[in-house]
């Protein structure tokens, strides 16, 4: 997972990205700012229960994007864990395409498949 | 004496005064935090605070909103409300939302003097949850209408401090008349007659030098006050006809036949009744027109469903959107950003949008079928109209 996530790091525009498990492990991370692996843990985490919590209204949904000003969190949960991105501009359906394009393909290789 | 006090205000400055003042009216083991961030304080165990103040106006979010929220978690705390400025309506609002008192920011020294005089004396009360005890040097049970009477009679100007079996409350004689009264959660009049009556008239009383001459929330004289309150004794409790439900206090048992006196109106509620869309005034708020959408509504940020539109159970919506809000204040802090201001969740049936401002989150529910990103980033846009 290093791997990829070292390659997820270029990204343009990523400030930080985090891989957590179904379990809740940390598998993989990377930042390019002041943010701790903890803190990209309880990030994370928070977005799997904010998900989870959806599923129970019968409202299930795989992706979140979440506004900051003019950054954004943007999450995609699969059935091996949940990723996220934590990128430095406002984004639309065509940023998100173009994150996943590259993400995808990387997580792919490391047998994590996003929905 | 003060142990453990919290400050949150957005002024550094006067949050470093104020520390220093509350400093003095505890001892070597107190503590006083100050907290500059709304979003971190509402991280913080509010529990563990006897005493905390709050700007009316604090950064990115309302000082009023966040009061009803911590006192939810710390009903027994004191809580003082600070506002720049002084007048009626803000004092009115803050003892409704709960306030034990409403300062004025101090300016001067003198004022700021001042202040930690009345704040001494709020806090030198004793504590609401402490059950009353025949303590040696402790002020004895008196009629509270007699003191009321001798008080204005001598043309008094004096604070006396409230304390019935389970409340506390002020009542502030000016020129011996009744000027103002307030316990928490209600000022005036209506809290001149409800603190009349706690534990049947009969209750423990201590006067101080007035501070601070509050603006005058009850106008009548304090004779005809007085009568009628004894009217209403003889007519049994007086128990306002509202649309509020009636309650027993928590904790409260009633002891005798006069049960009514331990049963009190509920607080009306501040928000209006929820309101349902299409509603011509709220819907044209603005140029955007509201987007199709399958369901939507906006809770407040005490977690209440204010407005909706075929929401099918209000109570599990305003939960989901209250519980996705906090959620993302945690993420926010995480992150050390401000609010988020929206949020989409995409899913292979339903997507859904919240939109936050300082008042609460408004969360739309859309058929994805159906569904463009134009619509979304509309919703986004009437949202924001409807803010303004």
């Amino acid at each position: 997972m290093n791997k990829a996530f070292e390659k997820i790091a270029l990204i343009e525009g990523l400030i930080a990205a985090a891989f957590v498990s179904a379990e809740g492990k940390l598998s993989g991370w990377c930042a390019n700012s002041v943010i701790s692996p903890d803190n990209l843990r309880f990030i994370a985490e928070t977005c799997q229960v904010i998900l989870s919590a959806n599923r129970a209204e019968q409202r299930p949904a795989h992706t979140g994007i979440v506004a900051f000003g003019n950054r954004t969190l943007v999450f995609r949960e699969g059935s091996s864990g949940l990723f996220m991105a934590y990128l430095d501009s406002p984004t639309n359906d065509a940023v998100l395409e173009w994150l996943f394009s590259q993400v995808n393909p990387l997580l792919e290789a490391e047998g994590v498949k996003l929905e | 004496m003060l142990h453990h006090a919290l400050i949150l205000t957005s002024h550094r400055e006067y949050a470093q005064a104020m520390r220093q003042g509350l400093l003095k009216l505890g001892d070597a083991q107190t503590r006083i935090d100050v907290e500059l961030d709304p979003l971190r304080a509402m991280q913080l165990a509010p529990q563990q605070y006897e005493l905390i103040l709050l700007d009316t106006v604090l950064d990115a979010m309302d000082g009023l909103q966040l009061l009803l929220l911590i006192k939810q978690q710390v009903p027994a705390g004191k809580f003082i409300l600070v506002s720049d400025s002084g007048d009626e309506a803000s004092r009115a609002m803050a003892y409704q939302s709960g306030a034990d008192f409403f300062l004025e920011r101090p300016r001067t020294p003198e004022a700021f003097a001042l202040a930690m005089e009345a704040i001494k004396g709020l806090f030198t009360t004793s504590r609401v949850d402490e059950p009353i005890q025949q303590d040696e040097g402790e002020a004895p049970v008196v009629r509270i209408a007699d003191i009321v009477q001798m008080r204005c009679l001598s043309g008094d100007s004096v604070l006396l401090m409230v304390r019935s079996q389970y409340q506390s409350g002020d009542i502030f004689i000016f020129r011996g008349e009744i000027y103002h009264a307030q316990y928490s959660g209600r000022s005036g009049e209506a809290a001149f007659h409800d603190m009349i009556h706690w534990d049947g008239g009969l209750v423990r009383i201590k006067a101080v030098k007035l501070t601070h001459i509050p603006p005058r929330t009850i106008e009548i004289p304090y004779r005809q006050l007085l009568e009628t309150v004894e009217k209403s004794d003889v007519h049994g409790p007086d128990i306002p006809q509202t649309d509020g439900e009636l309650y027993v206090v928590s904790g409260q048992t009633p002891p005798d036949a006069a049960v009514l006196s331990v049963m009190q109106e509920a607080p009306p509620r501040e928000d209006v009744a929820p309101t349902f869309f299409p509603n011509p005034e709220l819907s044209t708020v603005g140029d955007i027109p509201l987007p199709r959408v399958d369901s939507h509504w906006k809770v407040n940020l005490t977690g209440e469903l204010i407005e909706g539109s075929q929401v099918a159970e209000p109570e599990r919506c305003a939960f989901i959107t209250s519980f996705i809000y906090r959620k993302l204040a945690d993420v926010a802090v995480a992150l050390e950003v401000d609010y988020f201001s929206h949020m989409t969740l995409l899913g292979p049936h339903l997507q859904q949008v919240l939109v936050a401002d300082n008042m609460g989150v408004r969360h739309a529910v859309f058929d994805t079928a159906w569904t463009t990103e134009d619509q979304r980033v509309q919703y986004v846009k009437w949202c924001c109209e409807q803010s303004f």
